[in-house]
Order: C-alpha cells, then sequence, then structure tokens
C-alpha cells in the first residue's frame, strides 16, 4: 500500500516539519504586531534622499556619489576602472549572457566617443538574448519547473508558455508593477480589460503560470492542495515582498511581524482559487487547463494555459499548528496587516487576487521596489546591497547602503517600473566599470568587497558557459524554445516506482532546457543551476573534480570544440590562434601564445601519429584539441 | 606522493612539450624545488598533534533513526508501555503535552564481552559491539530533518557552513593528491541537499564529490582525448595559462581551486576506476559486507567502496544510506525500520571486521550516526509510528582513538531526556576533530570579519572516551 504510506508521511511528516524548532541567537516574537516590531528597516517608507555630494572626476552618476561616500568613510577609494575588452566581456555577459563578437570587442576599442559604452548597452538591451538572460533570473526566483513535483513528478506540458510570456515581458520591458500584477491576477485583468487584443487576452491567462508551477505534494495531488497553496505563498512572499511568510502558517513568525491570521488571510484568497491540475499517481491525466480565449469567443481549436481561475470564493480557517485537519476561526481574506491590512470590498464575488495584485504592487509599499532592485543590483554585482535578497526581515541582513538601496527604488518606481532604466542607471555607473584587481590593503578592511571597492570577479553560470560554447561552436540555435517533447498524454501512467524522468537534446539557450523537480537536469545540477524546488535568489557556486572531468571529458565541449575547428579549417594555424582567441577570450593572444599555440598544434599532430587517426585528419584533431584548451581555462570560465 | 603516472607526464612534458607543460599541473613538485608555484590547499598537513586517526569513515543514517530501537535499551519503556505521560518539550515547543509511552518494537540482547545492549534490529552490529563505542547521550538542536542534518554535517541548523568533511579536508589534506580528501557515496541527496558535502565558505577543492552506485558512478570519468600523452598536452596547455591568469588574481580561491580541480580530476581518471572495480575482491570478502559478485548494490556496496577509498588515503568518507524520501522517518509505522536495518546492519558489521583484518581499524575512525532520534512516546496510543525527537538519541564511534566496548551517556528511564554526560552535535564535532589530531577551537577560517569554526563558539571533547 505504497499510496497510504506516502500520505501518512506527508501529513505526519510536513507537519512536523514546520513545527518551530530551538532556533537560537534571535529574539522570538509573537503576537499582537507591537510599535517597535513595524519599525523594522524594510517597512519604512522609502526615503528619496539626494546623493551625497562629492568632489570626484572618478563618478559618473548618483550610485558612484553614495558607493564613494561609503568607501571614504572606511579609507578606501575605488580601485581603477576596467580596460574596454574587459569591460565589454562583462557587460555582454551581464546583460544578455553571451560572449561579445570580436567584431564588437573591436568596434567598442576603437570608438573614442563620449557615448562609446552607453550604445554597446542600447544594443544589448535591444537584444532579444536579454530576456533570456534576465528572464532566467526571475525563473530562478520563482523556482520555475517542466513538471509538477509530487511523486510521478508529472510532466507540465504547458509551463514553457509561462517561461516564455517571462522572457517576453523582460524583452518588452514590461512595468515590474504590472509583471507581478499578471502573473497574480492576469485572468481577472484580461476579464475586466475592454479591447484587449486576443494575443494579449491569452497573455494574460499565460501569466498565472505563476500560480499554477505551484509545487504538488503526494500521490493525490488534490489531497494536498493546502500544501500547494503553502508554496505559493512561499514564493509570492519570498519573491515580491523578500519575506518570508511560510513561517506564519504554523505559528506567529517568530521574527517578523507577520501573524498566523495574515498568513491564512492571504491563504483564503489562493483557497479561493483554482490551479490547473497537472496530473497524478492517483489521476493520471491532467485537467482544468485555462482557454486563452475569452468564454464566448468564437474558436476552433482552442489553446490553453497552465494557469490559475477563480473558483468558490471564501474566507480560510486557520490551520492551528499548521494541521489542515484542526481547524480554528475564520480569517477574513485581507492584505497583510503590515502592509496596510486593506480589506476586500464588500460584495466582492471575486477570490481577491485582483486586489492583492494591486495591493502588493502599490508605490506605498515600501517591499517591493525595493526587493526587485535590490536583485537587479545582485546580479550585477553577484551580491545584493542587501545580501539576504528573499528575507528582507528581521533575521535578513541590513542593506549596505541603505541610501543607495533607497535611490534606486525611487528612480525604479519613478521611471514607471522599468527594469531596462535600471540597468542603464547600474551599468553605466563609474562603480559597475571598475576593474577587478587586487588590492592587499583593502581586501583587509572589507575582504568581501561589500563596499565595492573592486569589481567582484565572477564564474559563468552554467546556462552562460553551455550557451557560449554552443555559440562559439556555431551550434547555438537562436530560436526562442517551445514545447519539450514529453511522451504523449494518452501514456502517462506515472508512479512513485516509476517517476517522469527525461531529459531533451536541444542547441538552444540554456533557459529552454526541460528542468525537472524530482530530478535536477544534469548539467545545470552539476553546474549550480537554481533548484527548481525553492526559490533561488542568489546561485551558491561550487568547484568540484566532476566538474572538471566534465570540462575535460564530456561529448559536449569534445563536440563544439570539434565544430569550432571544422569551421575555422580554413585558416592558416597562426590565423587561428589569432581568431579563436579573440572569439573566446575577447582578446588576441601574445605572441608567447602564438608560439605556445604552434607548439602546441605541431607537438599534438606528431603525437597523434601513434593512435588511429587517419593523417588527413590529425591536423583537425589537434586544431578541436587547441579549442578545448580554451573552452576549459579559467580565463574563459571568469569575468573580470 | 607522486604516482607514475605523474612521473611519465613529466618525462613525457619535458622531453617533448617544454617548459610550458611543467608549470601547472606539476605545481606541487614546482613548489618542491622552490619556485614560486601556488600553496597547494590540499597538500597534506601535519595535525596539530599526534593523534591515531588519520581519516574518516563517517556512517550516516539519514531521517533520525530511534535510539529506543537500536543503541538505548530502556527496560521502563517495555514496562511503561501505554502509559499516559506528560511531556514538557513536543518538537521544540514548551508546554504541557500528553503523550503514550510506547514500547519499543523489537528486543535487546546484550552482545560481545561487553554485553552491550543492541536491538534485535541489528544482530550483526550486535556481533561487533566490543568495538564500538555506543553514545546514548547526543543532543541536537531542531526537531526538523532539513535543521538536523545541517546541523550534524556543518554544525549549523540555520545558514548553510563548511561541512565536517570540508574542515576535515582544510586541516589535514589529501593523502592521495588523485582523489579528493572528501568523498561521499550517496544514492540519493539527503535533507539539505549537496549543503550537506559543501564546502561554504572554504575554499571549494574542500567540497566533498559525490559518488552513485549504478553504472556511472562519477560521470565523464573516462578520458575522451585520444591517449593520455595528448591529454596531457592540453591540460599542461591549461595549467600554464591559469597560472599566467592567475598572476593579479592571486586572493581569489575560486579560480585557485579550479585549478586544483582539474589536477585532482586528471589524477581521478586513473585511480577511480581502480577503487570502483570490485574484480580483485575476494568471494570471502564480498560475503562479510553481505553482497555477491553478480548483486554488488545496497549499503553493502557502498561500505566496500568506503574501504577501499579507504585504503586509498582519503580523508573523509562519508556513506549515506538512504535520501530524503523512503528513509528512517518511521512517522507512519515502525516497521519501516526494518528493510532499513537490513539493509545496513552487516555492511557495517563487515566493514569493521575488514578494516580489522586489513590493519586499516587502528587509524580509522568509523562513525555512525543520524540526525535525531524518535519519540518514545506517541500523541495517539495505537499509532505504530513515532516522531522526531532531538533532545536524547544514540550514535557509535569506533577504530583509532577511542575506547572499544563502552558506552558514553545515558538517557533518562524512559529515553526522553540526558541523564548523564550529554554529548552535544558540537561535542561529538570537537571530539572527532581532535582524534584526528585537530584543536575544534583552533581550526579556524577567516570569513566575513571573523574566525569561524565548526563548532562556532561551543564544543567540548569527550574526554572519557578517548583512548
Amino acid at each position: 500500500m505504497p499510496c497510504q504510506r506516502t500520505q501518512s508521511l506527508l501529513s505526519v511528516g510536513f507537519l512536523i516539519l514546520t513545527l518551530a524548532g530551538n532556533v537560537s541567537g534571535a529574539e522570538i516574537r509573537g503576537g499582537p504586531i507591537t510599535p517597535e516590531e513595524r519599525q523594522l528597516w524594510s517597512l519604512q517608507p522609502i526615503e528619496d534622499k539626494t546623493p551625497p555630494h562629492i568632489e570626484s572626476k572618478w563618478a559618473r552618476n548618483a550610485i558612484d556619489a553614495f558607493i564613494l561616500d561609503a568607501l571614504e568613510e572606511r579609507g578606501m577609494q575605488p580601485v581603477g576602472s576596467a580596460d574596454k575588452r574587459t569591460l565589454i566581456r562583462r557587460v555582454t555577459y551581464d546583460l544578455i549572457g553571451l560572449p561579445p563578437t570580436p567584431d564588437e570587442v573591436e568596434a567598442f576599442v576603437a570608438d573614442d566617443t563620449p557615448s562609446a559604452f552607453k550604445n554597446v548597452v542600447e544594443r544589448l538591451l535591444r537584444s532579444s538574448h536579454y530576456g533570456e538572460h534576465w528572464g532566467r533570473h526571475w525563473l530562478d526566483v520563482v523556482r520555475y519547473a517542466d513538471t509538477a513535483g509530487e511523486t510521478g513528478d508529472y510532466p507540465v506540458r504547458f509551463a514553457y508558455k509561462y517561461r516564455n510570456w517571462v522572457i517576453n515581458a523582460y524583452n518588452a520591458d514590461m512595468p515590474y508593477d504590472e509583471f507581478v500584477r499578471l502573473q497574480l491576477a492576469g485572468d481577472l485583468i484580461a476579464a475586466r480589460a475592454n479591447q484587449l487584443s486576443p494575443e494579449d487576452y491569452a497573455n494574460h491567462i499565460v501569466a498565472t503560470g505563476f500560480i499554477a508551477i505551484s509545487r504538488r505534494f503526494g500521490f493525490d495531488v488534490e489531497n494536498y492542495h493546502y500544501l500547494t497553496i503553502q508554496d505559493t505563498l512561499d514564493t509570492l512572499s519570498q519573491s515580491v515582498l523578500g519575506l518570508t511568510l511560510g513561517c506564519a502558517r504554523c505559528h506567529d513568525h517568530k521574527y517578523d511581524p507577520v501573524n498566523a491570521d495574515d498568513y491564512y488571510a492571504l491563504y483564503g484568497i489562493f483557497e479561493s482559487t483554482k490551479y490547473s491540475f497537472p496530473g497524478s499517481e492517483e489521476k493520471k491525466r491532467p485537467y482544468d487547463m485555462v482557454p486563452l480565449t475569452p468564454p464566448g469567443a468564437e474558436q476552433t481549436a482552442i489553446d490553453h494555459a497552465y494557469g490559475a481561475f477563480d473558483g468558490e470564493p471564501k474566507d480560510a480557517r486557520i490551520h492551528k499548528r499548521g494541521d489542515h485537519k484542526s481547524l480554528g476561526e475564520t480569517v477574513a481574506r485581507r492584505n497583510l496587516t503590515i502592509l496596510g491590512g486593506d480589506r476586500l470590498p464588500e460584495h466582492e464575488t471575486g477570490s481577491g487576487r485582483l486586489q492583492l495584485a494591486e495591493w502588493f504592487t502599490r508605490t506605498d509599499n515600501p517591499l517591493t521596489a525595493r526587493v526587485m532592485v535590490n536583485r537587479l543590483w545582485q546580479k550585477h554585482f553577484g551580491q545584493g546591497l542587501v545580501r539576504t535578497e528573499n528575507d528582507f526581515g528581521a533575521r535578513g541582513e541590513r542593506p549596505t547602503h541603505p541610501e543607495l538601496l533607497d535611490w534606486l527604488a525611487s528612480r525604479f518606481i519613478e521611471s514607471g517600473w522599468s527594469m531596462k532604466t535600471m540597468h542603464r542607471l547600474i551599468v553605466n555607473s563609474a562603480t559597475y566599470q571598475l576593474a577587478s584587481i587586487e588590492k592587499p590593503d583593502y581586501a583587509e578592511i572589507d575582504p568581501e568587497d561589500r563596499f565595492l571597492w573592486r569589481f567582484p570577479r565572477r564564474r559563468l553560470s552554467a546556462e552562460e558557459y553551455r550557451d557560449s560554447v554552443l555559440y562559439l561552436s556555431g551550434q547555438l540555435a537562436l530560436d526562442m524554445g517551445g514545447e519539450h517533447p514529453f511522451p504523449a498524454e494518452d501514456t502517462w501512467g506515472f508512479t512513485q516506482h516509476a517517476p517522469y524522468y527525461g531529459v531533451y537534446k536541444t542547441n538552444t539557450r540554456s533557459v529552454y532546457l526541460m528542468q525537472q523537480r524530482l530530478k535536477r537536469h544534469p548539467f545545470l545540477a552539476l553546474f549550480d543551476g537554481a533548484d527548481p524546488n525553492v526559490s533561488t535568489a542568489e546561485r551558491l557556486i561550487t568547484t568540484t573534480p566532476t566538474q572538471a572531468l566534465y570540462l575535460m571529458n564530456s561529448p559536449f565541449v569534445h563536440d563544439n570544440a570539434m565544430a569550432f575547428a571544422v569551421k575555422s579549417a580554413r585558416l592558416t594555424k597562426p590565423d587561428l590562434i589569432n581568431s579563436a582567441h579573440t572569439a573566446i577570450l575577447g582578446r588576441k593572444p601574445t605572441s608567447e601564445e602564438i608560439d605556445a599555440g604552434l607548439t602546441f598544434l605541431k607537438v599534438y599532430t606528431e603525437r597523434l601519429a601513434d593512435s588511429e587517426v587517419a593523417q588527413e585528419a590529425r591536423s583537425r584533431e589537434a586544431l578541436a584539441a587547441y579549442i578545448r584548451t580554451l573552452f576549459v581555462r579559467n580565463e574563459f570560465l571568469f569575468v573580470d | 606522493m607522486i604516482t607514475s603516472n605523474r612521473r611519465q607526464f613529466l618525462q613525457g612534458a619535458s622531453g617533448g612539450f617544454g617548459a610550458i607543460a611543467l608549470n601547472g599541473i606539476l605545481s606541487k613538485l614546482a613548489q618542491a624545488e622552490g619556485s614560486q608555484g601556488f600553496v597547494d590547499p590540499l597538500a597534506p598537513r601535519k595535525p596539530r598533534f599526534q593523534a591515531k586517526a588519520k581519516r574518516i569513515i563517517f556512517l550516516y543514517m539519514t531521517g533520525g533513526v530511534s535510539h529506543v530501537e537500536s543503541f538505548d535499551h530502556k527496560p521502563r519503556l517495555f514496562a511503561d508501555d501505554r502509559k499516559a505521560i506528560t511531556v514538557d518539550n513536543w518538537q521544540g515547543k514548551s508546554g504541557d503535552f500528553k503523550r503514550y509511552l510506547r514500547r519499543p518494537k523489537w528486543g535487546f540482547q546484550p552482545g560481545g564481552q561487553s554485553g552491550t545492549m543492541v536491538s534485535d534490529l541489528f544482530p550483526h552490529m550486535r556481533h561487533v559491539v566490543d568495538d564500538l563505542c555506543v553514545i546514548r547521550s547526543m543532543v541536537t538542536d531542531h526537531t526538523n530533518h532539513y535543521e538536523s542534518t545541517l546541523g550534524m554535517h556543518c554544525g549549523s541548523w540555520t545558514f548553510a557552513r563548511p561541512s565536517i568533511g570540508s574542515w576535515i579536508s582544510y586541516g589535514l589534506g589529501s593523502e592521495n593528491e588523485n582523489l579528493p580528501a572528501f568523498m561521499v557515496v550517496a544514492p540519493n541527496e539527503p535533507y539539505a541537499g549537496a549543503q550537506t558535502w559543501g564546502s561554504d565558505f572554504l575554499p571549494g577543492c574542500h567540497q566533498g564529490t559525490r559518488i552513485r552506485p549504478g553504472k556511472n558512478p562519477i560521470e565523464n570519468l573516462q578520458r575522451r582525448s585520444l591517449t593520455d600523452p595528448l591529454q596531457q598536452l592540453e591540460l599542461g596547455l591549461i595549467a600554464d595559462a591559469n597560472r599566467r591568469h592567475l598572476v593579479g588574481r592571486e586572493s581569489d580561491t575560486a579560480l585557485e581551486a579550479r585549478i586544483k580541480s582539474l589536477e585532482t580530476a586528471f589524477g581521478m581518471q586513473a585511480v577511480a576506476p581502480e577503487v570502483l572495480d570490485l574484480s580483485k575482491e575476494s568471494d570471502a570478502t564480498l560475503a562479510m559486507y553481505g553482497i555477491t559478485r553478480d548483486n554488488p548494490t545496497g549499503f553493502g556496496w557502498q561500505c566496500l567502496i568506503g574501504r577501499r577509498l579507504a585504503e586509498q588515503g582519503v580523508r573523509f568518507i562519508e556513506l549515506i544510506d538512504t535520501g530524503s524520501s523512503n528513509n528512517w522517518d518511521s512517522h507512519g509505522n515502525m516497521k519501516d525500520h526494518v528493510k532499513l536495518a537490513k539493509n545496513v546492519d552487516q555492511p557495517i558489521a563487515g566493514l569493521i571486521k575488514d578494516l580489522k583484518q586489513r590493519g586499516l581499524f587502528e587509524d580509522t575512525l568509523v562513525v555512525w550516526t543520524t540526525e535525531f532520534g524518535r519519540t518514545p512516546y506517541h500523541e495517539n496510543l495505537d499509532h505504530p509510528g513515532r516522531e522526531h525527537h532531538h533532545q536524547v538519541f544514540s550514535s557509535w564511534l569506533a577504530g583509532a582513538g577511542i575506547k572499544p566496548g563502552i558506552v558514553h551517556g545515558a538517557s533518562d528511564e524512559h529515553g526522553i531526556g540526558v541523564a548523564e554526560d550529554p554529548v552535544h552535535v558540537h561535542d561529538f564535532h570537537a571530539t572527532i576533530l581532535h582524534l584526528l589530531g585537530l584543536d575544534h577551537e583552533k581550526l579556524t577560517f577567516r570569513h566575513a570579519g571573523r574566525d569561524y569554526r565548526l563548532t562556532d563558539v561551543h564544543g567540548n571533547v569527550a574526554e572519557k572516551i578517548l583512548a
């Protein structure tokens, strides 16, 4: 009786999982929210202070004033600016996740006009690769996956539509407040809008995939829907508000001013919402997919999304100690107390998602803008101004530059929540353009570079590495990925003993790889891709011999190096070394490097004489080996 | 130790490819010759003081093994079956909670000369109990799997910190430069996933490398370049480029770790297949671990691989029996312990015997633990399961530096709380480090402006159990 066992495991296990343990080191709270608790820094209104006055030729914009001021306070100065080749490689990876082409590098190096860098930035922000790179960041935060995560890990055929919607929204610079509202209530907003084009209507529905991709649990998913709602609330609160609301499921939050009644006020909103059903061990087939056309519209073949729609509206009862079978008092659906506690309008017949979407994106909500600009900052600089990007609560860290954070949040709102405006501000700062060099005395004062005396070096992400190698070898498919080649729905019978498992080969960008919940994609897992089960604010980068084995021995690296060699076969050897260096590393080789490369090719070809490789193929084989040495070296793997 | 592979490489490289290839991958040799190589973070280091244990085999049972049904015999719990009691700590919450004592589902028998009581779930381990030092007074800080798994591995229950294996790799380096100092043999990820063998802020080369059962224990282990000399040419060029790249970037441990990882991976290609190849093990040896040549699977396979890694000088070998599901977390029914015990009992006893017969037991410390115990009581009188219990549980140590055949610490009459000699996880860690010759207060790493240790600001060595 595997199902029963799982159920008992789940019901008891999850109860235990969320009960409080002895957590040391912080004040434990509970009960009514006190005025002191409301003094939490992140709940204070955003203050738009004038940047500090500084005397500096180095500074380019207001960001630099804040940064320099904090550096000088600690007896430091910026270490100097990065050279142009470093800079174009850095900004190209940071904005589109791919390396610059040799032509782009040379054009930028040769361009002495004051707008040279700005022009590069504008070109990158117009590229459709921008959304593929930055959309992935949001997908990390909302723990996107292509499977449901219950015992059989059922594939979710239409999840990709939400993924692509995110990418398109970034490319279109959709205002962030609208971006959030559509994910929470796209269906309700579409139903009220006049004159929405059929395409926009469909996109509004697809956006609610944010809700539907919540993790599913157990043998019969519907029995554990309360856990799925918890997962929605956890992810929603961390991603949009930077709060760990999940704790309030079983008891008043122990550290942050959020109580169990707040939790169940929001819970009711999602309990009044229907989620598309992905299929499960018990019920093998999906249902409740959402039509992409308005009711009553003329339709032939109806397209669907994996999304959310309103169900029976009702207020939730508190689950005592998180136990969904032990129900307490009913809590009216409303906003969090700390965000105003707004109630639904009287006679409201909807779930409340429409109002929730407004509450969470109001400009007087101090969290939403701060949390998002901090995420943008984090991905540009490796760490946020608040390093606990998902936790702006009492247990999270304080911002290193609180006034800069608020200044950025103010600009964000002022720009109409334009993410591209924020990128422009950030990357055009002198701070972003700092060199990443050593300075031992500063390393003593600020070992983690929290005050940005230099630019922090970073390793390429899993996606960047794979995409770059494919791109450089000419193998990258530049089109947008679509539906995954899952087995036909009528064959589905996945169970906990034989769960769904798939890895599909594709040469599209890595954001389009099929990502499973129960089994990670092997390549993405090896190189620290995001965990599709929990909101990932920042990826932890590891260095392992198993990664090194991949770099040395995987078919991927070998095949692409060979493809590079084949497409360059007509070049003379010195030209080939030159062009490979420029393409892969973004700089020309030194004369020593050319000599070393030529010696390598010669010796390698000679030693191939001992192998079974035919004579005419030896030179190509040596070339591919040389390309591999470029694909594996630190200069390629890291961005200065 | 220079392997023949490296020697060949040295000769081959200096003959054909000149100085370029010499620099990087042979940094260790270069260093020995007094040139300016970087300091190899995995070079073997002497412990602070003389110690018997050179390496650890850490046996981790995922999910929370019932202490009152393994190594903590509680006659009163048998006698007081179904008796209502009031407990003041329920899963970390204080209050008055009515609960029913439930007798162990399995009987206990004395084992060996020491007569230490071991449950009938573990007849094979009972057979080697004279070699074990059983601790019946373990304490951890949290009632959740995630937190307590993290706590047992990283000494931190909230945030990920360097795991114990990575601290030991950092403290002692590797005795075999062709293998990582820290290897984890695990069919699945435990709670908290790869953080349990992560290095966090310690240099990345100290994190655990995972071996899985099955056809492909380590992905991409097989050289794809056509011959060894050809691959060495490639690695030589890469190593040289990496060393040039490192100039002006010396403080970046990630770069250095990457360089080191290539060297280790190169060595692993030759050494790991030998370690994983059981064809030279006798049938008698396989039988000790409860496996057969046709079906070398389960924890028996893991234990045998563990012994072979120990022979190769791997410093910290962790064997994790299950993952974050289908494990010892028997909320539903304690009978689930049966198949889990069967999976590990004979292999662990076999491992101890095998280490002894090969003379490895003298300098190997074997640790058996789990994240917490299970409640001796239940909320519902007739419920056949047990919940998480972090106030007291059992572990054992064996081998180098340990008093064999003793019991240390005790729980109260029902196995609810500690009665004497509490061994908190921090104390457990301090003791393990001590046995390896490391002072837990002095093994520190400067990070974020302060010196971090595995034991934070806690930890006392359990002196009574030291030989």
